[in-house]
């Protein structure tokens, strides 16, 4: 890329999570004299919405009828749009319940109060917009973003991570959370490149990453493992949608081992 | 003029957390409405977790807010711990108070120096200031590395702890890990102290002087701190941490996802550094204590301005008052990490200091899962009396330069320094 490079950080409904892991790290400094920042309300005062950027960076699920709008605005001035977190690639945790109605979730908290505001089930981007890539993660590591804009800088991008956050548990020689403690560690299923950080602390996945891509999560087969250990399947799914509410393959492929089982 | 309506509107305030607005409609009689718009979508965190497995949903609580995931971790641990009748050991309990430390340094470090600071110098942008503010930004970048290191070593993580369980800590960090811990939060006092005597200097704007009900949690063991049972009210009233529905009570307003809270159902409030610092002074030590006595002129509870100072010295507190936490757990070397913990049914509320002020979960958990869920958040206790000092604000200025005019609106809203992502989990009705 020529010149400076212009990034927007956009954020939808989110914890702002990914934003924070971003302006925490150091390095940002160093990029700095090569990146102009063009909107990064997060940060800067002088932000613009709708100006014409080379990299907008998105976090947050749609999860308003105005921030539908935006992320189409976004899309439009945007030459690379990156989805950025476990809620803009993957609706995030707040689609946990994706299967009940909003009008259910709604009257739990506000019971009969209005806002003006259109509210509307938690979604990630990709379901409104093309995203070119993605930076997955609740939050994402630090890595992840130097790794994404070393990449767009060199004029190329990163590459998805298509295996398990098992692959890096066994390398880090941590003791098996699945078999040797018997609790539900969904890091067969996880994309890994947290470095197994959390089996390294003895506990288990909860899968922030989200499930591996290019239909390479077996859910099917950590579904029989999690049923002989006497997990129900309601159980099961409730645990693999956390950060999987989306995923087109998961409902599918555990009701799959539970066919002619009696509960 | 008549009848002429001039909206002067921030659409998304900047260096905030989270995505609000400040609408203030003036008319040819003054200001006629102020209102805080909270647009970030609502995400029913406790419509989600009800019916889940108890540690799925303190997995999920943290996710709420990433500039306090930790404060929602352990608030959240609590009152579950409190619900199934489990009582961390006394060092369990002072390591996790080290890690609450923990994100409150790199909170307070963070909105001091990244989203306060630059209103004052001139800049749009913290990142501006590298060149000329080199000792200010070292030092910002030095506190916040403390704070987010003290995480990852307690808490697995900056963001989003998965390491603290019910019970205790996944994984402990070694005895070597805890002394170098100690030893930088010693390194980092001058640089603490510094930050207080750099925002002593700030103007804090009378427009918005006047009088303050302030809300604190009153500290467990008589020092100042995190973590308490009652709630204390500047006007001298406390109360059970278990009543907080009969004093703060929740209304929804039509312009914000999160709801306003008001005290005894009409007083608005304030929550947050300087509320603990007016409530609960008596109970600093150190050298917080000496410079609380030597600027109580500027640590007055009648502007929310002081605010930023109160989090200046809350650094320097916090400080000092790890180092004393991990001495405590040092003593009981070596303690085991983990206990194995019954879940049982009940009903736990927990009242906890977040970085923004009096954080509430209660939680009643029914056969593993959680069955009732209710959790307010600083940033939502404080929306209406921040409405209160922006239209103060506005009503002094409303006759400047637009562009001023937003600028002190937003000046005063980042002196709460609102967690707007937070506040929209609000209680149910």
């Amino acid at each position: 890329m020529e010149g400076k490079v212009r990034i927007g950080f956009y954020a939808l409904t989110s914890c702002y999570g990914c934003q924070l892991q971003l302006a925490m790290m150091d390095e940002i400094l160093q990029l700095l004299p090569k990146a102009e920042i063009v909107c990064w309300f997060m940060l800067e005062r002088d932000s613009y919405e709708d100006e014409p950027v080379d990299i907008a960076f998105i976090e947050g699920s749609v999860s308003t009828e105005e921030e539908v709008e935006l992320v189409k605005r976004i899309r439009e001035n945007a030459k690379i749009v990156v989805a950025v977190g476990s809620c803009a690639v993957h609706g995030g945790v707040q689609s946990w319940e994706k299967d009940k109605s909003l009008e259910e979730l709604w009257k739990t908290v506000y019971g009969d109060g209005k806002v003006k505001f259109e509210p509307k089930m938690a979604e990630p981007v990709e379901n409104y917009i093309k995203v070119d890539h993605r930076i997955y993660g609740c939050p994402p590591e630090k890595k992840d973003f130097l790794y994404a804009l070393g990449t767009f800088l060199v004029g190329s991008w990163p590459e998805d991570i298509d295996y398990p956050v098992c692959v890096e548990c066994r390398l880090k020689g941590h003791p098996c959370i699945l078999i040797e403690k018997g609790e539900p560690c969904l890091g067969p299923i996880t994309r890994a490149g947290c470095d197994a950080r959390c089996p390294g602390f003895g506990v288990a996945c909860i899968g922030c990453r989200g499930a591996i891509g290019y239909d390479v999560a077996w859910f099917d087969s950590l579904a029989r493992t999690f049923k002989e250990k006497g997990i129900s399947k309601e159980d099961i799914l409730q645990r693999m949608k956390m950060f999987n509410a989306h995923n087109p393959k998961l409902e599918e492929m555990v009701e799959k081992i539970f066919q002619g089982v009696e509960e | 003029m008549k009848n002429l309506y001039l909206p002067i509107t921030v659409d998304h305030i900047a260096r905030v957390e989270g995505k609000g607005g400040v609408e203030i409609i003036v008319g040819d009689d003054g200001v006629k409405e102020v209102r805080l718009n909270i647009i970030e979508g609502p995400r029913f965190f406790e419509a989600i977790t009800i019916g889940k497995k108890l540690d799925e949903a303190l997995a999920v609580y943290p996710r709420i807010c990433s500039f306090c995931s930790a404060a929602h971790k352990l608030t959240a641990v609590e009152a579950a711990e409190k619900a199934i009748g489990f009582e961390p050991r006394e060092e369990i309990q002072a390591l996790r108070e080290v890690l609450y430390i923990g994100d409150m340094i790199e909170s307070h470090a963070l909105h001091l120096y990244l989203l306060v600071l630059p209103d004052y110098l001139g800049y749009s942008n913290p990142l501006k200031m590298v060149n000329e503010y080199k000792k200010e930004i070292g030092i910002a970048l030095d506190l916040k590395n403390l704070g987010s290191w003290m995480m990852d070593e307690l808490g697995a993580r900056a963001i989003h702890q998965e390491n603290v369980v019910l019970g205790g800590f996944g994984k402990l960090p070694d005895k070597a890990t805890l002394e170098t811990m100690k030893k930088r939060l010693s390194e980092a006092l001058p640089k603490a102290e510094y930050t207080f005597e750099l925002f002593a200097k700030l103007e804090q704007y009378e427009e918005v002087e006047g009088p303050i009900i302030h809300m604190a949690v009153k500290p467990r063991g008589d020092v100042y701190g995190i973590y308490g049972d009652a709630i204390s009210v500047s006007d001298g009233f406390e109360f059970p941490s278990e009543d907080y529905k009969m004093h703060m009570v929740e209304r929804v307003v039509e312009h914000s996802f999160a709801k306003h809270s008001f005290y005894n159902g009409e007083k608005p409030f304030m929550t947050g550094a300087i509320s603990r610092v007016v409530n609960h002074a008596d109970k600093l030590y150190g050298r917080a204590k000496e410079l609380y006595e030597s600027h109580r002129d500027l640590l007055r509870p009648t502007n929310p301005f002081a605010n930023n100072l109160a989090q200046a010295l809350e650094l320097v507190y916090f400080t000092e008052r790890a180092i004393d936490l991990i001495d405590e757990a040092l003593a009981k070397w070596p303690i085991a990490p983990r206990e194995g913990v019954e879940v049982k049914d009940g009903f736990g509320v927990s009242t906890t200091e977040a970085p923004r002020g009096i954080l509430v979960y209660a939680l009643e958990v029914k056969d593993g899962r959680v069955s009732y869920a209710d959790i307010i958040t600083p940033t939502a206790f404080n929306l209406a009396m921040m409405e209160v000092h922006v239209r103060m604000m506005a009503e002094k200025h409303y006759n400047d330069d637009p562009e001023r005019l937003k600028y002190l609106a937003e000046m005063v809203v980042r002196a709460y320094d609102p967690c707007i992502s937070c506040s929209v989990h609000v209680a149910r009705l």
